[in-house]
C-alpha cells in the first residue's frame, strides 16, 4: 500500500481525502495558496507545502510545481480531488512520468471522457444513446456551430468542451441571440479552463439529472453503486442530491438497466477507478448519456450512506492496484440519503456571492447527520475559490425521514459572518414539488421563488419585529452613552460593536 | 422607550419598559435576549418561547433570519416616524450607478468613458468565484465616470460606473 499521498486540492475534499488516507495508515501531503495556510486541511496534515499565491492558476492548478512537491517530500501517489487539475490529462500524464501513480483514471480515459465531445462519440460508437448535438465533430468555429444549430434545433445549449459545474454553458432560445452567447460562453470557458471551445447540445424538456456511480478495478472488473438524482440545481450547478432517485425508486429493473448502460460506457474507455456517468432522463424515461466525470464528485457521500462503502478508500485501494473487493450483486442499497451543498451565497439577493470572515458557526449532529466541511472560526472566504464551504448529508430509513432530518439539521445550523444559501435549503425542504420527489432540472429557475415558497410557512413576524427592536434600541443606547473602558456589559451580552458591519 | 417596527408595510407597535420588559401592542411580554457567543445571533426567551436568529443592520433596516425565513424589518422611535410622515418623495436625478453587486475581478470593461450604450449593452464583465457575471445598462444612455479597468479587483458595492440616460429620457 502507498506510504504517503500528496493531495492537489484544498476545502472540504482535502479534508474528506485526509480522513481516508488516515484510516488507512498512509501519510498524507497538504499542499495550499497564501490564502489558505491557516486552513483545516493544512493543519490535519502530515505535511504541507505553500505552492504559490491565491489565485488558483498561481498555486493548485500549477501542475509542475505539485509534482516537483510531490518528488521532494517522497510522495508514491497523488490525489486530485475534483475540480483544479482532476481531469487534466496532461497532469495524469505527468505524474506517471515522474513516478508518481495519479488517483484516478488512465490519462487516456480522461482525455477521451474530458472531451466532450470525444466522450459522446465514444460512447455513442458503443450503442449508448447520447443527447443530439454537435458530439464527436471536434472543435467548431462560431460559423459552424450556427449553421448547425438549427438542424439540432432550438431550445439547445452551449457547452464548454473541458467544462465542468456550468462554467462557459449557455440557454440558447434562437439564432439571433447565438452569436453574443457563443462570444461569452468561450470567454467563461477560457477563463475557467484554458480552453474557450465549446460544442452544442439539444435542451431535452423536463429532464432529471439522473447519474451512477462506478468503481473500476485495473483487472477488468467494473461494478456501479447505483444512482444520485440530481436535478436540483441553478444554473447547472447542483445544489442538492439525493439517492436513490424518487424517480426510479423501487423500479429495480430500471435501474439494473441504466446501470448496467452506466458500467458499458465506462468499459467502453476502459476505464479505471472511480467515475460517474451523468444521464438526462425524460418524463417517458428515456436516457441519454450527457457525460462521465473521470473523478471523485462532490455529492459521493450520499452514495456512501446508502451502500455504507468509503468510495476515497476504494479509490485508493483501486490506485495501489488491488482488485474490486465487492461484486455488483454484494452492492445493496439501505435508505435514502440527501445532500445539501452550504454555498456562500445569498439566496434572497439572486445567489449573490458572500465574502467576510466567519465568526461563528455550530455544526448540526445527531442521528444520520454527516457534515463535511473544510471552514472553521476565523475562516475567510475569498472571491478567489468556489463558494462550497460545507455539505450536510443526511440519512433516514426512509426518504420522508431523510427530508424530516434535514430540516432539523438546517435549522439547528448556524454560520455567522457570511451569508449562505441555508435559507434556501430549508425552503426548498418545505416545498411540494420536492417533497413529492416530482422536479427536474429547470425547477430551481423557472418554478421556485424563495418568497412564493415561503407563503405556505408560519410565519414569525411578531418575534421578529421584536428582535430587530430590541437590537435597535440597544445600539440607540450604545451610541447616547460613552462608555468607560473598564465599563461593564449590559446583561444582554450585546454583539461587538454596533456600527460594525456584519455582512 | 416606544418604537414602531415595519415588516412587509405591516407596523408592530413595541414598547422597551425595562430590560426584561416589553409591551407588545396591550400584552406585557417577559422577554430576555441574549447575543450568542457575542454574535449577531440572538436567543431570544418571550415569556418562556424560545426563538433563535440573526439579526444584521442594512442600512437603515435591521434583516432578521429567523427559523428558516427572512424579515426585512425598519425600526422607528416615535420621532423619526414623524419626521418620516412629513417626508416627500423627491425622484432621484434618473442617473444610474453600476455597483459591484459581488467582490471580484473585473475581467472586461466593453465601454469608454462618453461612451453612448443601449439598453441590454454590456457595460463589465465581473467575475467573483469562478463564474463570470455580464452587468448590463438598464436603459440606452451615455457612460460617464467611469472608475474600473480590466483586470482589476473590485468590493461589493464599489461604484464602477455611472449611466447617464439619453436626455430624452429625462
Amino acid at each position: 500500500m502507498f506510504k504517503k499521498i500528496l493531495i492537489a486540492n484544498r476545502g472540504e475534499i482535502a479534508v474528506r481525502i485526509q480522513r481516508a488516507c488516515r484510516e488507512l495508515g498512509i501519510e498524507t501531503v497538504a499542499v495550499f495558496s497564501e490564502a489558505d495556510r491557516q486552513s483545516m486541511h493544512v493543519r490535519f496534515a502530515d505535511e504541507a507545502y505553500l505552492i504559490g499565491p491565491s489565485p488558483a492558476r498561481d498555486s493548485y492548478l500549477r501542475g509542475e510545481k505539485i509534482i516537483d512537491v510531490a518528488r521532494k517530500c517522497g510522495a508514491d501517489a497523488v490525489h486530485p480531488g475534483y475540480g483544479f487539475l482532476a481531469e487534466r490529462a496532461d497532469f495524469s500524464a505527468a505524474c506517471a512520468d515522474a513516478g508518481l501513480v495519479f488517483i484516478g483514471p488512465k490519462p487516456s480515459s480522461i482525455a477521451s471522457m474530458g472531451d466532450k465531445a470525444m466522450a459522446r462519440a465514444t460512447v455513442a460508437h458503443a450503442g449508448i444513446p447520447v443527447v443530439p448535438g454537435t458530439e464527436g465533430q471536434g472543435s467548431l468555429r462560431d460559423d459552424e456551430l450556427l449553421s448547425l444549430a438549427p438542424g439540432i434545433g432550438f431550445p439547445l445549449l452551449i457547452k464548454a468542451t473541458s467544462g465542468g459545474g456550468g462554467k462557459g454553458m449557455r440557454d440558447v432560445n434562437s439564432l439571433e441571440e447565438m452569436p453574443e452567447l457563443l462570444a461569452s460562453a468561450r470567454r467563461e470557458a477560457e477563463s475557467s479552463f484554458g480552453d474557450g471551445n465549446v460544442y452544442l447540445e439539444k435542451l431535452i424538456p423536463d429532464a432529471r439529472h439522473i447519474e451512477f456511480q462506478i468503481l473500476a478495478d485495473q483487472h477488468g472488473n467494473i461494478i456501479h453503486l447505483g444512482e444520485r438524482e440530481c436535478s436540483i440545481q441553478r444554473r447547472h450547478q447542483k445544489l442538492i442530491e439525493e439517492a436513490p432517485s424518487p424517480l426510479i425508486g423501487t423500479d429495480e429493473s430500471f435501474r439494473r438497466r441504466m446501470g448496467e448502460v452506466a458500467v458499458q460506457a465506462a468499459r467502453s474507455v476502459d476505464y479505471t477507478n472511480t467515475g460517474t456517468i451523468e444521464f438526462l432522463v425524460d418524463k417517458q424515461r428515456n436516457f441519454y448519456f450527457l457525460e462521465m466525470n473521470t473523478r471523485l464528485q462532490v455529492e459521493h457521500p450520499v452514495t456512501e450512506m446508502v451502500t455504507g462503502l468509503d468510495v476515497v478508500i476504494e479509490q485508493i485501494r483501486i490506485a495501489n492496484g488491488w482488485k474490486l473487493s465487492h461484486r455488483q450483486e454484494d452492492i445493496r442499497w439501505r435508505g435514502a440519503a440527501i445532500e445539501c451543498r452550504i454555498n456562500t451565497e445569498d439566496p434572497y439577493n439572486n445567489f449573490t456571492p458572500s465574502t467576510g470572515r466567519i465568526t461563528m458557526t455550530q455544526l448540526p449532529t445527531g442521528p444520520g447527520i454527516r457534515i463535511d466541511t473544510g471552514v472553521y472560526i476565523g475562516f475567510e472566504i475569498s472571491p478567489y475559490y468556489d463558494p462550497l464551504i460545507s455539505k450536510l448529508i443526511v440519512w433516514g430509513e426512509t426518504r420522508a425521514q431523510a427530508i424530516a432530518r434535514v430540516r432539523r439539521a438546517l435549522e439547528e445550523y448556524r454560520i455567522v459572518g457570511v451569508r449562505t444559501n441555508i435559507p434556501f435549503h430549508q425552503t426548498m425542504m418545505a416545498t411540494y414539488p420536492f417533497i413529492a420527489g416530482e422536479y427536474d432540472t429547470r425547477f430551481v429557475e423557472e418554478q421556485f421563488a424563495m418568497i412564493d415558497a415561503a407563503e405556505n410557512r408560519e410565519l414569525f413576524l411578531d418575534v421578529a419585529a421584536l428582535m430587530a427592536t430590541m437590537v435597535a434600541h440597544h445600539q440607540m443606547e450604545h451610541r447616547a452613552h460613552i462608555y468607560p473602558r473598564t465599563g461593564k456589559r449590559s446583561p444582554w451580552q450585546w454583539a461587538g460593536h454596533p456600527q460594525e458591519p456584519h455582512r | 422607550m416606544k418604537y414602531i417596527a415595519e415588516i412587509d408595510g405591516m407596523e408592530f407597535p413595541v414598547e422597551i419598559v425595562d430590560e426584561h420588559h416589553i409591551r407588545f401592542g396591550d400584552d406585557l411580554i417577559e422577554v430576555d435576549l441574549a447575543a450568542v457567543g457575542g454574535q449577531p445571533l440572538y436567543s431570544l426567551l418571550m415569556d418562556g418561547e424560545s426563538y433563535e436568529g440573526y439579526v444584521y443592520p442594512d442600512d437603515n433596516r435591521w434583516q432578521v433570519h429567523l427559523r428558516g425565513q427572512f424579515y426585512t424589518v425598519r425600526v422607528l422611535d416615535e420621532r423619526e416616524r414623524r419626521l418620516s410622515s412629513t417626508k416627500t418623495n423627491i425622484s432621484g436625478s434618473g442617473e444610474f450607478l453600476l455597483k459591484a453587486p459581488m467582490p471580484g475581478l473585473v475581467i472586461a470593461v466593453p465601454v469608454a468613458e462618453g461612451q453612448p450604450v443601449e439598453k441590454g449593452q454590456i457595460l463589465v464583465i465581473l467575475e467573483s468565484m469562478k463564474m463570470q457575471n455580464e452587468l448590463r445598462s438598464p436603459w440606452a444612455g451615455t457612460v460617464s465616470r467611469l472608475r474600473v479597468k480590466a483586470g482589476e479587483s473590485v468590493e461589493q458595492k464599489q461604484h464602477m460606473l455611472t449611466v447617464m440616460p439619453k436626455v430624452e429620457a429625462v
